[in-house]
């Protein structure tokens, strides 16, 4: 069976391999560029006080080269839902052209059937996400060690949550094709769905799976240490209690980046005062992706089980 | 011959939604025996077929393949049927010689030698793509499939229906040498009833989801004479035997009956007619009695 199953997949396989190879293509020589970069600043001696001194100039050098480069690189975070996608479309199609009737018509039982198919089809989808992981991660690793992995569009791809976000899109291609046994809708239905769930966990929910922590210090005093490298949600110049203090300088007001501004606008208008930031710490970032892994793989169980019970009891 | 029939229904029912595609059918096929399976589109054939091969489950009645559940009992007994779906459907990236390697895979008793010598004497090369075949030698290699299992019954849905004569032709000549050589029984549905009587030796007629008549061609033939005769003596007839098929003309009234005796009466003149006439009159029996919604039936089935 799973020789069959083998050579039912392995031009989908292949076609995922291409595409995790151009991506190879693509960041390797840009990764090396921007490890030798990171070397050759001394930029390793730095992690942890960036802001001080020589180290603070060299840091902003360097993450301003390759900060843009990271932003275009963060858009791959759709390829896992891509490959989800594709490795679904051997099952599908076989359903949509009949020829699962064939295998089912030799000696083995549409249960071992569907269990080499989706077995296989989900072992290509963890080895892929596996790839995909420890690409991300290596290229990625000096802004990591300079800026954290907490913001959105690092977090994910780094960790674990790529196996679950492949296994999400697997799952929702495959629960479409057993349900319609038409490739092309389930396979749009599969992508546009991981699409609308990363985007709605990505800007809704996530921030949401922990509580999240607060913070209020005085400007003249340095931010407190649970803030380096944390994904800062909002942070804005407050009262000592950490209520919004209004600041006379537009476009101050505003999520993390936006902190940078605020030394300039304070030196101009001679105000002395605080700082309020509610963040997610450092910390916080393996629970956050054990949380999030668990949901997209808890529910790509859920909808994997379903393909396959639908398939057994339906299909004929 | 062991005395268990080769398949066997009783009151075999299948519904889709609130349409029943096959309704009521009880039948039994002997084995050794080489059955058409004939009926209009729609009357239930492909769904009689994938129900025997445990493709779909009954919705009321049971089936008996070799004296097993084709539901309950897949493990034991696909591996002694072959089966060719409708339309043959194959995988058309694979090699021919890769459709071989599946069939080994996949089936604990596989003759990989004989389906060689097979695809060989059609004369198509093992290297060759499947989706590049045409539709009869496609049909070729989804029955050299089947045949390499060494089955004991092989079921074809429709397996000429998309072909041209001279490949129909082929196609049932290989059926004949494989029964010639393996004894294996054979049930073919089709809707096309030429040609049938060269290689079958039973019949079953199914209409409007109904099982109208299962037997061997011999007693079928020998039991349905054409009777003619004045136009005004049909009722005595109707008494005594069943008639299929009833028309008149100004003096003359002509009746296809289905009899077990002799008709004795003089004023009847009896004719044998050939096995096609039998069976459309007993296809048109059926539309009379199911109009227009068997052809949804078949549409769901298919």
């Amino acid at each position: 069976m799973i020789w069959v199953a083998w050579r039912q997949q392995r031009t989908e396989s292949l076609i995922a391999a291409g595409i995790l190879a151009l991506l190879a293509v693509l960041l390797v020589p840009t990764g090396l560029d921007m490890a030798s970069a990171y070397h050759h600043a001394g930029l390793t001696a730095c992690a942890g006080h960036e802001a001080s001194g020589s180290c603070g100039d060299a840091v902003r050098a360097f993450v301003s080269r390759f900060e843009q480069i990271g932003n275009v690189i963060a858009w791959l975070t759709l390829v896992p839902g891509l490959i989800g996608v594709l490795l679904a479309a051997p099952f599908v199609l076989q359903l949509e052209h009949g020829t699962h009737r064939l295998d089912w018509t030799q000696s083995v039982t549409r249960g071992r059937w569907i269990g080499g198919k989706l077995g296989l089809a989900i072992a290509a989808a963890l080895l892929a996400a596996l790839a995909f992981t420890l690409l991300m991660v290596w290229w990625r690793a000096p802004l990591v060690h300079l800026q954290g992995r907490m913001e959105p569009g690092i977090f994910d791809s780094e960790g674990v949550v790529v196996f679950g976000y492949t296994l999400f899109a697997l799952g929702l291609a495959l629960a479409a094709g057993a349900l319609w046994r038409r490739a092309v809708p389930s396979l749009v239905v599969g992508f546009a769905g991981y699409f609308a769930a990363r985007l709605f966990v990505e800007t809704w929910l996530r921030q949401r799976l922990l509580s999240s922590h607060t913070a209020t210090w005085a400007l003249d005093r340095a931010a407190p240490a649970n803030l380096t490298h944390a994904w800062v949600l909002t942070g804005y110049p407050s009262d000592k209690s950490g209520h919004v203090a209004a600041l006379p300088c537009p476009g101050i007001h505003g999520p993390g980046p936006r902190l940078t501004l605020l030394p300039k606008c304070l030196a101009t208008q001679d105000v002395a005062g605080y700082m309020h930031a509610i963040y997610h710490p450092a910390s916080s970032f393996w629970a956050l992706q054990g949380l999030e892994t668990g949901l997209f793989g808890g529910v790509a169980v859920v909808l994997i089980a379903f393909a396959a019970w639908r398939t057994h009891s339906h299909a004929a | 011959m062991s005395s268990v029939p080769a398949l066997r229904t009783d009151d075999l029912g299948k519904r889709y939604g609130s349409t029943w595609a096959l309704r009521g059918c009880t039948l039994e096929i002997p084995t050794g025996s080489v059955t058409a399976l004939v009926g209009p589109n729609g009357a239930g054939k492909t769904t009689l077929l994938q129900l025997a091969v445990g493709l779909s489950r009954p919705t009321c009645g049971s089936v008996a393949v070799l004296g097993r559940s084709p539901q309950e009992q897949p493990r034991e007994l696909l591996p002694r049927i072959g089966f060719v779906a409708q339309e043959h459907p194959l995988h058309r990236g694979f090699t021919i010689s890769e459709t071989l390697e599946l069939g080994r895979r996949l089936n604990p008793r596989w003759d990989g030698d004989a389906a060689r010598e097979r695809i060989d004497r059609v004369g198509l090369p093992l290297g060759q793509k499947v989706g590049k075949l045409s539709g009869g030698q496609q049909a070729q290699v989804a029955l050299t499939l089947a045949l390499a299992k060494r089955p004991e019954l092989l079921l074809l849905d429709e397996p000429v229906a998309a072909l041209d004569p001279l490949a129909r032709r082929e196609f049932l000549n290989s059926v004949l040498e494989a029964v010639s050589e393996s004894g294996v029984t054979v049930v073919l549905s089709s809707h096309i009833v030429a040609d049938l009587e060269r290689v079958c030796d039973h019949l079953v007629i199914l209409a409007g989801a109904h099982t109208q008549l299962a037997a061997p061609i011999d007693g079928i033939l020998a039991s349905h004479p054409l009777l003619t005769g004045p136009r005004s003596d049909a009722a005595a007839v109707a008494r005594a035997h069943d008639v299929i098929r009833e028309s008149h003309t100004a003096r003359q009234t002509s009746l296809l009956v289905r009899t077990d005796r002799h008709v004795y009466d003089a004023s009847w003149e009896s004719h044998e007619i050939d096995l096609e006439e039998i069976v459309l009159a007993y296809l048109g029996q059926g539309r009379s009695h199911f109009p227009a919604r068997e052809t949804h039936a078949e549409a769901v089935a298919g």
